[in-house]
């Protein structure tokens, strides 16, 4: 009589009840549950269940979006962790970047946050010129395209607002140079093409006390209100807009064909 | 040295702009050289620019703009922006070469053929998360994030520049008014790519890489964002100095560099030098000139390519989107034409109503 | 081919519109939409105005926009830096008369610094220069630097008023409140 093959602890532990209640489908070493692994995950569920193996090849996607999409979530998670130790105050601001190198544990929180930022920015140009360079853009895609160009230029103002955050001398003036474009707004900015001819009477209605750079800063100039201002922009704000754009997107990929490969 | 001198004269704006508007031209029109195209004129060129790169950083002004911390991304993005650039352009060269066969191109023989996400995509994805993410913690661990002093309104360093991503927008500053440089462009840019898929006719190269197929879409998107864009910042981040003053990589970056500047307005030119009668008091007699001619510029040459260059496009294209379409090439193109006018004439405005910030 | 059920007529409450027996004309149920409509689109655009309001702080922790800048006989001939920091003006005496002027270079809002030697202000950001006057002279900046209102207070003292600006451009700067004789 043949003893039964002995059976290893993971074994086990695939038919534990604990485990079958988190996983619902055998392990993916057949098709059926290959499928399921992808459906039944509320993670991997924004993937169709099958992709054209062209659109897999690393050398047509370059694999940009993703790394975009990848980043976006270390810069979620590194600033989650940065907010417990930083306070948006023109008094503490500037000291606290300092202590997250010398105070905190693993003082290189600030760099990932930094220079995944750098990369995602990057990254989201490169996405841009690959899906440029494929055609993708072209129907059915082309809302997609547009939903993709208000996230680049969220990223893009992500980078701006988180600049302010660090207080020093280069952020302060990068901002100050920056933010002055908005006072060049035509007839929104007091010194904008335009601004003069919107008076009532004798009284402009356009100042510096209340044009468009006044509202991006919440002041004349860039003070303790802006630094708030800008790390409330920075930190909830503009991603959660991205967040919904970023979920538009991802959907509209699938609805409109998956990945892009020639008709 | 004389080689640090000659790469200090050709990054000069002018000349360094001139010539990479033939570099690029050039590189695309001539596609028919293939080895100009080919893996191994990518590794000299890529083996070229590295070994600048590191003959560079044994000169001190070169090392201490280009190892700024915030400076690094860009050394970074320049090879991998030159790199995709060439990729694109390679499997596109080669698609091109299959459809001339009358073969289909590359991406074809596999886009029928359906893969299970599981393992194959998730696993990529999984792969590309964990060299990315070493290659951040090693990146942060080696390079100190910058921090200069504390915030000092009363204090202006000296440059003072904007992030990097937004160098190219502060180099247009240069030469256009804020409210064109830092409203109206960039607003423009992104109206321009938001209207890219409705305004562009062309039907075909749908999901393949190809240059055939779409040489003036190629063209005009790798124009906007390889030379306006991308060297833009280049110029921005390494050839600005003190007072926004041009300095050459290998050039120390001097506070006291005196550079003429001697610009002159179109009015001044034309009442002043040409007619003799000196600058009327009205502003809209004063600049009338200016007015006519950025007037002639929108109105008459879209009318003027219909009927010439663009005609093809303009009967395939319809009048709305035709209109569009040239508007924001016109645009586009206004950039260069006006850093040549900056050049070669010094001209500063073209339209200057400072009482009513109204500068072009 | 079946006909078709019969489908009753929807009833609905009586409306202005309604016709006679209850059941509502297409052109009552229309200004029952009409109406909704636009006091919904009325509500959002409320609601957006409002939100768009909340950004304009009406109380400001800025320094006041007037102050008082000591009496005329502290000034020496030049450029004086007193209130460059605090207040953002440059107080310049010449031989004729006292002025204030605003430390915001026109083109992209940089500091700029009086060079006493070289006997101009400099800005950092771009390079433009100004004259002690603040007409522009070179670099990028499109038009000269704005005087602010300076008149005389009851006690003798210089009142700087930065709510109001002259513009040389626009001939300003010959206005009685652009300067003080002296």
């Amino acid at each position: 009589m043949a003893t039964p093959p002995k059976k290893s602890w993971f074994d086990n532990l695939r038919e534990s009840q604990v485990w079958n209640s988190i996983f619902r489908h055998g392990p993916p070493d057949n098709t059926r549950n290959r499928s399921l692994a992808v459906l039944t995950n509320v993670f991997l569920h924004l993937h169709p269940v099958k992709v054209r193996k062209s659109g897999l090849r690393l050398k047509y996607t370059w694999c940009a979006g993703g790394t975009t999409f990848f980043l976006f979530l270390v810069e979620t998670i590194t600033g989650l962790l940065l907010m417990f130790y930083y306070r948006p105050t023109a008094e503490y601001a500037f000291v606290d970047i300092l202590d997250l190198r010398s105070q905190v544990p693993l003082g290189v929180m600030r760099e990932i946050h930094r220079w995944g930022a750098h990369a995602m920015v990057i990254a989201v140009w490169l996405h841009m010129l690959r899906v440029f360079m494929t055609g993708s853009y072209k129907p059915p895609r082309e809302f997609n395209w547009n939903v993709g160009v208000l996230l680049l230029v969220l990223t893009l103002l992500l980078s701006f607002t988180g600049y302010l955050l660090p207080w020093d001398q280069l952020a302060m003036w990068a901002v100050t140079v920056g933010s002055n474009m908005a006072r060049a707004t035509p007839f929104l900015g007091n010194e904008g093409p335009g601004a003069a001819l919107l008076k009532v009477g004798d009284i402009g209605l356009v100042h510096a006390g209340d044009d468009a750079r006044f509202a991006l800063l919440a002041g004349r100039f860039v003070g303790s209100a802006a630094l708030l201002r800008f790390y409330v922009l920075h930190c909830v704000g503009i991603p959660l807009v991205a967040a919904v754009l970023m979920a538009v997107h991802f959907w509209r990929v699938r609805k409109d064909g998956g990945i892009s490969g020639p008709l | 040295m004389l080689f640090k001198s000659v790469v200090d004269w050709l990054c000069n704006p002018p000349i360094l702009f001139t010539l990479i508007f033939i570099l690029f031209f050039a590189a695309f029109l001539l596609r028919k050289l293939r080895w100009l195209w080919s893996p191994r004129a990518a590794l000299i060129a890529f083996a070229l620019g590295a070994a600048f790169v590191a003959y560079g950083l044994t000169d001190p002004n070169f090392r201490l703009i280009v190892t700024k911390p915030d400076n690094v991304p860009i050394v970074a993005m320049l090879f991998l922006v030159g790199f995709f650039s060439w990729l694109s352009m390679y499997l596109a060269l080669k698609n091109d070469e299959r459809m001339g066969k009358s073969l289909p191109p590359e991406e074809k023989l596999e886009s029928e053929i359906k893969i299970l996400v599981w393992p194959d995509l998730v696993y990529t994805e999984f792969l590309c998360m964990i060299l990315w993410g070493v290659l951040l913690i090693v990146w942060s661990i080696y390079l100190k994030a910058p921090i200069e002093e504390p915030a000092n309104p009363a204090k202006t360093p000296n440059p003072s520049k904007a992030p990097w991503y937004f160098l190219g927008l502060q180099e247009m500053l240069v030469y256009y008014d804020p409210w064109i440089a830092g409203v109206l462009l960039p607003g423009l840019i992104i109206i321009g790519l938001m209207a890219l898929p409705y305004i562009d006719p062309n039907k075909k190269g749908n999901g393949y890489y190809t240059f055939a197929e779409r040489k003036w879409e190629i063209l005009t998107f790798q124009f906007g964002f390889l030379v306006l864009w991308v060297m833009m910042i280049i110029t921005g981040t390494f050839f600005r100095g003190p007072n926004q003053n041009f300095f050459g990589p290998f050039e120390k970056w001097d506070v006291h560099k005196l550079v003429p500047l001697s610009n002159i307005n179109l009015s001044e030119v034309i009442w002043v030098q040409v007619f003799n009668t000196g600058l009327p008091q009205n502003w809209f007699l004063r600049e009338i000139f200016g007015i006519l001619l950025v007037l002639a510029y929108f109105v008459l040459t879209p009318l003027l390519l219909a009927k010439t260059w663009f005609k093809p496009f303009f009967e395939k294209m319809g009048m709305a989107r035709y209109q569009i379409l040239v508007f924001l090439l016109l645009c586009m193109v206004s950039l260069p034409i006006k850093m040549y006018l900056r050049w070669l004439f010094n001209m500063h405005y073209v339209v200057a109503i400072p009482e009513y910030f109204f500068n072009i | 081919m079946p006909d078709a059920p019969k489908t009753e007529p929807v009833v609905l409450p009586a409306s202005p519109g309604a016709a006679a027996g209850g059941e509502v004309s297409r052109r009552g149920f229309l200004s029952w939409i009409a109406i909704a409509w636009v006091s919904f689109t009325g509500a959002m655009t409320l609601i957006s105005v409002s939100t768009l309001r909340f950004f304009f702080p009406n109380v400001l922790f800025e320094p006041p926009q007037t102050f008082k800048a000591g009496f005329p006989s502290e000034y020496a001939p030049g450029v004086d830096n007193r209130f460059k920091e605090s207040r953002g003006v440059f107080m310049v005496r010449d031989d004729k008369e006292i002025y204030a002027l605003s430390t915001v270079c026109t083109h992209l809002g940089c500091t700029p610094n009086w060079l006493d030697a070289e006997g101009k202000f400099k800005c950092p950001c771009h390079g433009s220069g100004f004259y002690i006057t603040g007409i522009n002279f070179e670099g990028p900046a499109p038009r000269p630097l704005e005087r602010f209102r300076i008149v005389l207070a009851e006690d003798g003292q210089i009142l700087v008023d930065k709510t109001k600006v002259y513009r040389q451009e626009k001939g300003q700067w010959q206005d009685p409140e652009a300067f003080i004789p002296v």
